[in-house]
């Protein structure tokens, strides 16, 4: 682990026993686990090369053992660490050494469906996935669809505003929320929204959405849910150049045409996942687009056509559509495999995710393969080319001594050439532990410090999931004095009428 | 310029109802400057672009505007990007009329208040941005909040900070632009925005049911926004809405209308307008309009024409009530019935605007009850000054929710200089 955690609260590590027991007075039965084998699982999350036990593992089962957990914390000054499914790949919920870990795994029943105001309340627990089966039945599906959507929670989807493959045409979890119920540090539970359009006053809805846990826990979330569109269908294109690729991705969208879907992945990837899935791509092509249109039927031949026009009309070397559900999924197979199939041809490898301007693209492309060649390690692409979201696969070997720390540098590198031409440093896995050193590249200390501010306002002991998203921690009285710079202001000269 | 006298002015913040004093910004480090020199005096600044909100929110104490209408350049203007970069400052307007150029649209659609206000301009980016008031699409594409991608603000720090980026997806960090649309002004100056932008539909076409009273139309709004049809607005305007004879309505007759709109190529719209016709027969004979006669319609909708300044009910007060979608038809009949005031719906009911008969109230005890039995808030967004002075503007919010929202606002301007008491009854003094 190359990242330094807050350093431990030895005061606390010492009343251990203490707390445990305390806990056990508010969760009964095995809602606390505090043995070392037990607690193993919950060591890391979907960033796996980082892995700490926690202090304690709590896993209440009602809002009420929520809020009393979290009041016992803040008042006994324990740190703790939400978890969901522990699907993070940015280490969101990575433990602390003397933090309790609260996972929210209990919480697993939608609590109404209700179709006249197309919403689902749901506790936080319950998968993403669940959430569209429950109401596949009447056509209805929640649209957000991160990849790891059979095991990642809802409540974890919020925390880390999660996207998908979908993203560009249908929002990512902000724009698909409509309310939740949230426990404070404090054990103050607060509802805000519900089944309306929008919340009155501010929109906190909009903030805790996508705040990694930061803010407070979530033990209620009510999603909007959409009808699914009567049909789908996918081109699948190849390209000889990567540039050619992307000025089609840009053709597109100039021709008014938002794609449900429209990834593209780069020569080495599309050899990991034809080696893998056997979906029939292409492998002398050096960029590969799967471009889904859905819509009614007619609407869709309509701009299948259009598409493929502006495909061919950049040079497309390949070009397939499909005529079936089988041959769509099939397009779709190596695409969804990608990371799997990378998995395969090297012993392991690091998921980045950056966005950039789409028109950078070829830029970015090249910067990456620079970097490649001076780190010495290799990597596959692939991108939701729709929306500028990269996703670079670095391969290397966590046996051989020194590579992960190359693959580390290299993936900071790569976020660094984001920022540099106009983008962010994380499209939708968060920033979690695995971002927090690179934040100054992109935002001031100004600019964090007005966030970290935002903490205050709902955490001002710091308590909750601390070391991560920031790399520099502020003591609130600190962030909140008020500089007056009066007395020697140089006047400006601004008009006045 | 006696620019001084300003300041010596704003340092005597007892000085107050003799004049109001404007200035006038002219960049961005103008505006720390002015907000840090407001920060020492403790004088509160009133953030204007064109003025044309002005009318919204509680009355707010202070004598000095902080007039940003000079920062009106289009920055970034990236059509295959989806994204348009602009000055706070820069007029609606323009900003319109120039994505409208390449086919793009922002998708909220946002509304143009000067009809209902009587006011002569459309406004600013930054004010729309602040006041946050989408139009009929919002069921569909959702909010101004879920197109601001990106913001260059100062703080009542006197600070001027960044939020969010310039692409379309991004999770880095928390999502402060989500907090600036619809703060009314009362967390930071914006200075330039950053928003998405969308394609403009290649066509449109709207099913008008007739006649219909207005919970069976919150019904049948309700089947179409359950089709897989693609429904981008759905309104309902019952008989009274047309008593004051506005522009775009006027043609249409006198019976309630429900309005189901469909967009995008002209197969696909005129495919998807069949089909709901034939879900909603249980409803009625439905009619179809299409492209230009549709789009006034909607704008009708969009902008509260019934209600407008100039209209028969221009001296009531307006409420605008968002709900849960299946529970407005119910609400907004109890309450034209118990008020005898007019309403119109729009979001497939999500969103009712009330103009209610004149009381010294606004009728608001009877509104906050209603809407806080059926879930939903109500802002009173039309009402002479003396009663906006007396009731509260926005909906208030349960005590712990309205402690944090405090906490925030105290996080972005701690001395309360920003558009101080605009959202608060009581906090402009």
């Amino acid at each position: 682990m190359t990242i330094m955690m807050p350093a431990s609260d030895q005061a606390v590590l010492a009343r251990r026993d203490e707390i445990v027991a305390a806990l056990r007075g508010i969760v009964p039965g095995e809602g606390v686990i505090d043995s070392a084998a037990e607690m193993v699982p919950y060591e890391s999350d979907g960033l796996m090369a980082y892995r700490q036990p926690p202090m304690v593992v709590v896993l209440p089962d009602t809002t009420e053992q929520v809020s009393n957990v979290l009041k016992y914390c803040f008042e006994q000054g324990i740190k703790v660490v939400p978890r969901g499914s522990g699907t993070s790949l940015s280490g969101g919920a990575l433990p602390l050494a003397d933090g309790v870990l609260l996972g929210l795994g209990k919480f697993k029943r939608i609590r109404e469906i209700d179709f006249d105001n197309r919403a689902v309340v749901t506790e936080p627990g319950v998968t993403n996935l669940a959430i569209s089966q429950a109401v596949a039945h009447a056509g209805f599906y929640y649209a957000p669809d991160p990849s790891s959507q059979i095991a990642c929670s809802i409540g974890g989807n919020v925390a880390e505003n999660s996207g998908g493959v979908h993203c560009l045409k249908y929002g990512m979890t902000t724009n698909n929320v409509l309310g939740c119920e949230i426990v404070l540090i404090t054990g103050e539970i607060l509802r805000i929204g519900g089944k309306s359009a929008e919340t009155s006053g501010y929109d906190l809805m909009g903030i805790i959405t996508g705040s990694e846990g930061l803010l407070g826990v979530i033990t209620e979330v009510t999603v909007r849910i959409l009808q699914k569109p009567e049909t789908a269908r996918a081109l699948m294109v190849g390209f000889a150049q990567v540039e050619a690729a992307g000025e089609c991705v840009a053709r597109i969208i100039g021709a008014g045409i938002i794609p449900g879907g429209m990834e593209m992945m780069d020569k080495p990837a599309i050899h990991a996942a034809e080696a893998f899935v056997h979906a029939g791509y292409p492998l002398d092509v050096e960029a590969l687009l799967i471009i889904e249109l859905d819509g009614p039927g007619v609407e869709v031949d309509e701009l299948i056509s259009r598409v493929e026009a502006i495909a061919q009309g950049c040079g497309s070397t390949t070009l397939q559509i499909s005529t079936s559900e089988v041959e769509r999924n099939l397009f779709w197979a190596g695409r969804k495999a990608a990371f799997p199939a990378v998995g395969r041809i090297s012993p392991d490898y690091l998921c980045m995710d950056g966005t950039i301007p789409r028109g950078a693209l070829p830029q970015a492309l090249a910067r990456i393969r620079g970097l490649s060649e001076k780190y010495g390690l290799r990597v596959a692409n692939v991108f939701h080319a729709g929306d500028g979201n990269l996703h670079p696969l670095i391969l290397y070997d966590a046996n051989q001594p020194g590579e992960m720390d190359k693959a580390e540098a290299f993936g900071a590198d790569i976020l660094r050439v984001c920022v540099e031409l106009g983008g962010v440093l994380t499209g939708e896995h968060g920033v979690g532990v695995e971002k927090r050193d690179l934040m100054p590249e992109m935002f001031s200390e100004i600019d964090l410090n007005q966030q970290q501010r935002l903490k205050c306002a709902f955490d001002a002991q710091g308590l909750l999931n601390p070391g991560k998203v920031f790399p520099t921690l502020h003591r609130c009285a600190e962030l909140g004095r008020v500089h007056v710079h009066g007395g020697n202001l140089a006047f400006p000269d601004i008009p006045r009428f | 310029m006696c620019t001084a006298a300003i300041w010596r002015f704003l340092t005597f913040p007892g000085f107050k109802q003799a004049r109001v004093d404007t200035l006038k910004i002219r960049d961005a480090a103008d505006v720390e400057q002015a907000v840090r020199t407001a920060i020492a005096s403790e004088q509160p600044l009133e953030i204007i672009g064109h003025g044309s909100k002005r009318l919204i929110g509680q009355p707010m104490a202070t004598n000095a505007l902080l007039d940003l209408s000079a920062l009106n350049a289009v920055v970034a203007y990236e059509p295959n990007e989806l994204i348009i970069t602009v000055q706070a400052g820069a007029p609606l307007a323009d900003v319109l009329s120039l994505i409208d150029s390449k086919n793009q649209q922002f998708a909220f659609e946002p509304i143009n208040t000067s009809a209902l206000l009587g006011t002569p301009d459309i406004g600013t980016i930054g004010g729309m941005i602040g006041a946050g008031l989408a139009g009929p699409r919002r069921i569909r594409a959702g909010g101004a909040r879920d197109h601001l991608l990106g913001a260059h603000a100062v703080s009542g720090f006197g600070d001027s900070f960044k939020a969010g980026g310039k692409v379309v997806k991004n999770v880095t960090g928390y999502d402060l632009c989500k907090l600036l649309a619809g703060s009314w002004g009362t967390l930071a100056v914006m200075t330039e925005v950053t928003m998405k932008v969308m394609p403009r539909p290649e066509s449109e076409r709207t099913l008008v049911l007739r006649g219909l009273d207005d919970v069976t139309a919150n019904r049948a709004m309700t089947v179409a926004l359950g089709s897989p049809f693609d429904v981008s607005g759905a309104a309902h305007l019952p008989a009274s809405a047309f008593r004051a004879g506005i522009g775009g309505l006027g043609d249409m007759g006198a019976q309630a209308l429900t309005l189901l709109r469909l967009e995008g190529i002209t197969a696909s719209a005129a495919h998807r307008a069949a089909s709901l016709m034939t879900l909603l027969a249980p409803f009625g004979a439905a009619e179809i309009l299409q492209d230009a006669a549709s789009a006034a319609l909607w704008s009708s909708v969009r902008d509260v024409k019934p209600f407008a300044a100039d209209g028969a009910l221009g001296a009531w007060p307006v409420w605008r009530i968002v709900c849960p979608p299946a529970t407005g038809g119910a609400l907004g009949q109890a309450l034209s019935r118990d008020t005898g005031g007019d309403v119109v719906y729009d979001w497939g009911g999500g969103l009712i605007w009330a103009a209610l008969p004149p009381k010294p109230d606004a009728q608001a005890a009877l509104v906050r009850a209603r809407v806080n039995a059926a879930g939903g808030h109500a802002t009173l967004i039309r009402a002479p000054e003396h009663i906006r002075r007396n009731i509260d503007v926005f909906h208030p919010q349960q005590e712990g929710l309205a402690k944090l929202s405090e906490r925030v606002r105290h996080g972005f301007d701690p001395k309360n200089i920003l558009n101080r008491g605009r959202m608060i009854r009581g906090a402009a003094t």
